[in-house]
């Protein structure tokens, strides 16, 4: 019977019986493969060999001195397609194929998990579409044409806010419909049990390689390990192998947008009331009525109104703390780490960074901290030029 | 006895099937949604499924969706339908049943709900995405005069059906495609088959929903089903006639008598 699939009050499987025995199907499919070593095996190949794993756990030693304390970066940036996202794709699809599924959908809304499931889709020869809102495929033109190099299909997405919250309602009305042949491929740590689960093992991957090299760099845990959350995949991979350490404080950062107080923002923990979104439940945003409401955000990563139901669950018992930096704060560290460090960050990635700057205040010189840089900024240099010129960037 | 139990039972004594049509609440707007009600009673629909708008509706196509967006932008919320059906309520007895979207449940909170939809008249909710595994939440508020909690089956429920049926109150709402509503005719390849095994063990009178628009499209299953569901083709017609009382009233009674004929 069903175990696990609520992560305290949240998490659950809010979707309509067309659903039901598919979700069923995809849970035991899974359990059996993370229970076949051959299964790993295989997701560790393609991490190493086609991801590029395992990636840096760089000792940052211009902001460490500028900040005083030890600040290190989990350089997921380096992996194969520019971020995390990734490291889930791959575990995705290879179980898509081992239930024989040869068709993908995905939904995406800054471009950078419809990138990485078009290239697992070409990896593994499925058939690929991607659900994209209007709005997003006109702000983000250069990973729409990179998906169609890739072989996949960009769908655009009309309704709603033309967003990703709307790309993913399109992606399970889709899903729906076609579940008899076409396995979805979520992005993010959210959705019906057992999608947030699995996104987690899949990105789980991060802490175990950060846990390794932080113990070899320094013979000890990191006091504080921070990471960005939209939905919350590449901070519950990061987070997945300190939760049972309870020394080591953990942070996840919201995108404030311009302000909280503004009401254009994108932090679901700050303000958010429990809901039901995308076949879950979990803090989110929400207006009077109940209706949902739009995130707004910088980072087109964490433009989303919910977040995944194993952060509202250690928010609530509190294993990990939420906190949230505006644009602002956020392209002021991306700067920062451009100028010192010479990597340009994403934008989302720039969120957890800011966070830790501020952070560092409060530590010693000896004090470890390690940031999850969840992905390169390639895709956001033109969004940080129009910032840069002072044109409103925030939707 | 609820209005819906009572209906079914005597549209079993009459040996007719039923016609259960769904609007969204609010359009054209509040008062106009009760002239409709009004109307459809009069011509003789048997249930009227009420949605209730929600930013999200991922159970619907493009024309509900778009519905219900419409619908939201105009000011419709959950206290002003429940306003709405209490005035109805006062000189008409149809049936009816809110659709409606978990979030908006929860967000009113559930025995809220319930005991609002008692007091107000609302007999029956559909909550496409709340499955049988997640309606404990609400079950435990329901009693002898409380709203139905209707059921849906869908046409890969299989080993879920006696499941979904044995405790199935109303009537069940058998999904007849695969996805969303509204996809006009394009029903699952499976269709007979899995409604006679709904029909076989069900207690209550089965209906079928999901891409009808006359009573044309149930030819074949008309000795299998005991009514049929009109969602998106009856909003169409609404909105293609402005909604026009008299093409409304037509179009049901139409539908009836070609459904019973």
């Amino acid at each position: 019977m069903y175990q696990n699939k609520k992560y305290g009050a949240f998490g659950g499987q809010y979707v309509s019986e067309l659903l039901m025995n598919t979700l069923k199907e995809l849970e035991s499919a899974y359990r059996e493969a993370i229970a076949d070593p051959k299964f790993w095996d295989d997701y560790n190949y393609y991490m190493k060999e086609f991801v590029g794993r395992e990636n840096p756990l760089y000792y940052a030693e211009n902001l460490s001195k500028k900040y005083g304390t030890k600040l290190y970066l989990k350089r997921e940036d380096l992996n194969h397609t520019g971020a995390h996202k990734i490291n889930n794709v791959i575990g995705q699809i290879l179980l898509a194929k081992r239930m024989g599924k040869n068709k993908v959908i995905a939904e995406t809304g800054a471009g950078q998990h419809g990138v990485a499931t078009a290239t697992g889709a070409a990896l593994f020869g499925m058939e690929c579409t991607v659900y994209m809102g209007q709005e997003d495929i006109e702000r983000q033109k250069l990973n729409v044409f990179r998906m169609e190099m890739l072989g996949a299909k960009v769908v655009p997405v009309t309704s709603g806010s033309c967003t990703l919250k709307d790309a993913t309602n399109e992606a399970i009305r889709t899903w729906a419909k076609k579940a008899e042949d076409t396995f979805y491929v979520i992005g993010s740590a959210v959705g019906p049990h057992p999608y947030p689960e699995m996104v987690k093992e899949f990105q789980r991957i991060i802490s175990k390689e950060t846990k390794k090299q932080i113990m070899e760099k320094e013979g000890r845990l990191p006091d504080t390990v921070i990471a960005c959350c939209g939905g919350g995949s590449n901070s519950i991979g990061m987070f997945a192998e300190f939760l049972e350490n309870k020394d080591v404080e953990l942070i996840g950062v919201e995108a404030a947008g311009l302000g909280i107080e503004s009401g254009k923002h994108a932090s679901a923990m700050a303000l958010g009331k429990p809901g039901v979104l995308h076949g879950m439940r979990s803090y989110l945003l929400q207006d009077d009525n109940g209706n949902v409401q739009i995130a707004h955000s910088i980072s087109a990563g964490l433009d989303y109104p919910g977040i995944g139901p194993e952060h509202a669950y250690l928010r609530d018992s509190g294993r990990v703390s939420y906190v949230s930096i505006t644009d602002k704060e956020c392209i002021d560290a991306l700067l920062e780490l451009c100028r010192l460090e010479g990597i340009i960050p994403a934008i989302e990635s720039a969120h957890a960074l800011a966070y830790a700057f501020k952070k560092a205040e409060t530590m010693k010189a000896d004090d470890i901290m390690v940031v999850c840089l969840s992905g390169r900024g390639d895709k956001d240099v033109h969004t940080v030029a129009q910032y840069l010129e002072g044109k409103d960037m925030n939707k | 006895m609820n209005r819906i139990e009572e209906r079914m039972t005597k549209l079993k004594n009459n040996k007719e099937k039923a016609l259960i049509t769904y609007m969204t609440a609010g359009l054209p707007d509040m008062d106009k949604t009760v002239d409709i009600i009004k109307a459809q009673a009069e011509a003789g629909v048997d249930v009227i499924e009420l949605g209730i708008p929600f930013s999200d509706p991922i159970a619907d196509g493009p024309v509900i969706q778009d519905a219900s967006f419409r619908s939201i932008e105009k000011g419709t919320n959950l206290t002003k339908v429940f306003e709405a059906v209490a005035r109805m309520r006062k000189d008409c007895e149809v049936p009816i049943v809110f659709m409606m979207y978990f979030n908006t449940v929860l967000h009113y909170g559930v025995e809220a709900l319930v005991k609002k939809c008692r007091e107000v008249g609302v007999d029956g909710v559909i909550i496409p995405d709340m499955p049988y595994e997640e309606q404990y939440e609400i079950r435990q508020y329901l009693d002898e005069e409380s709203p139905i909690l209707i059921q849906l089956v869908s046409p890969v429920s299989k080993e879920r059906i006696p499941m979904l049926v044995k405790d199935a109150k109303g009537f069940i709402y058998c999904v007849s495609s695969m996805g969303v509503t509204g996809q006009g005719g394009d029903f699952h390849s499976n269709l007979s088959s899995y409604l006679n095994e709904v029909k076989q063990i069900a207690e209550v009178p089965v209906m079928m929903g999901f891409g009808i628009r006359t009573a044309d499209d149930i030819r074949g299953q008309e000795d299998i089903i005991d009514g049929a569901i009109v969602g998106t083709a009856f909003i169409r017609l609404m909105e293609e006639n402005q909604y026009d009382l008299n093409v409304i009233a037509d179009y049901i009674r139409t539908f009836k008598r070609e459904m019973n004929g």
